[in-house]
């Protein structure tokens, strides 16, 4: 399940009794149920949809509950072109995130504006939010995500800051 | 051998002939472009046009599929062929009584860029030439509510003009988060 035993206990209480730390056990859950909030505004969204449906599956992995709210979940996960009139939306839909949050730019039009060059594109969303994740591909596959995902994942069981919230854990 | 050669000559379209007998100072011009009617019509009737268009019971062109416009300023010679007239507003329109497609272009001159606005004739005009108007900056008169319909509402310019920079002029990279009413 990806828990690490500080302590021994094992061995001595039968495997009753475990020890651990409050950060490893929150990381833990937090890790296993990252609650996604979807944000599709192009062709990159129908592999997201595909990623959560049954042939992906990423409820395999504990985020399959994606909420359309942002004050409900914890991952963003930005999928398709922004532009300059949807990214102040984006903006306040992140500030809206209760923390700690983690954010995935998916594909080449979320990360850097793609072949997209023009005028109301903007040119990578980490230049008004923070990215943790980036997947290149236009359209990334559905485990190109996935594999995002378990990239959030390592990143929350290491116990590293989210890109945007540097010092919740301090 | 010959004969068979030879094109059969087309009958005129029923457009063209009403158009020439009812309306001939309006025509401007008349084309056919891949089976579909091309007429051009001076600004100032444009509307008693369109309305004419409309109405007819044997043309009836009910339908308005689209309205858009055309920047020429980098065609010289579409320019001269009506009087440097920059833009060019096009009408797509459609008849469900057997007349099928027919294409209005109304040439508009960038020293006065106003034009009836045919939101009285087609409700589906409005979307239509508020897009216009955000796109090329041509201000439709009579519109009950010409705001921009794509850009922001605090965007500057009109990004479809040819002297428009393709990558724009750095509002991608700065703009208000405050300003924008989200
Ligand atoms: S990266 Fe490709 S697939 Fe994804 S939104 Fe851009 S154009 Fe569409």
């Amino acid at each position: 399940m990806g828990l690490d035993f500080v302590g021994q206990g094992a061995a001595e209480t039968d495997g009753n009794i475990i020890t651990t730390t409050i950060d490893k056990v929150v990381n833990w859950g937090r890790k296993n149920s990252l609650w996604p909030m979807p944000f599709g505004t192009a062709c990159c969204a129908i592999e997201m949809m595909a990623t959560l449906a049954s042939k992906f599956d990423l409820s395999r992995f504990g985020s399959e509950a994606i909420r359309f709210s942002p004050r409900q979940s914890d991952l963003l996960i930005v999928s398709g072109r922004i532009s300059i009139k949807m990214m102040p939306v984006l903006k306040r839909i992140y500030d809206q995130m209760p923390d700690p949050k983690w954010v995935i730019s998916m594909g080449a039009c979320a990360s850097c504006g793609g072949v997209f060059d023009t005028y109301t594109l903007i040119q990578g969303v980490d230049q008004f939010i923070p990215v943790d994740v980036y997947i290149p591909g236009c359209p990334p596959r559905p485990e190109d995500l996935i594999d995002a995902v378990l990239q959030v994942q390592q990143k929350i069981t290491s116990g590293a800051s989210p890109k945007g919230v540097e010092s919740v854990y301090e | 051998m010959s004969e068979e050669n030879q094109v059969e000559e087309e009958p005129k379209p029923l457009v063209l002939e009403k158009l020439e007998a009812n309306h001939a100072d309006a025509l401007l011009a008349q084309d056919e472009s891949r089976g579909t009617v091309v007429v051009v019509i001076h600004k100032a009737q444009a509307y008693a046009v369109l309305e004419y268009l409309k109405t007819d019971p044997e043309l009836a062109y009910t339908f308005l599929v689209d309205v858009t416009a055309v920047d020429n300023s980098q065609m010289e010679s579409e320019l001269m062929q009506f009087d440097y007239a920059r833009f060019m507003v096009v009408y797509q329109l459609y008849s469900y009584q057997g007349q099928g497609r027919l294409r209005v272009k109304v040439p508009v001159h960038e020293n006065d860029l106003s034009i009836p606005s045919v939101t009285g004739l087609w409700q589906g005009a409005n979307w239509l030439e508020r897009e216009t108007y955000d796109m090329f900056g041509i201000n439709f008169d009579g519109h009950p509510d010409l705001r921009r319909i794509l850009m922001p509402d605090d965007f500057d310019g009109h990004p479809l003009r040819k002297d428009y920079p393709l990558r724009g002029r750095g509002e991608r990279e700065r703009f208000n988060f405050d300003k924008q009413n989200v």
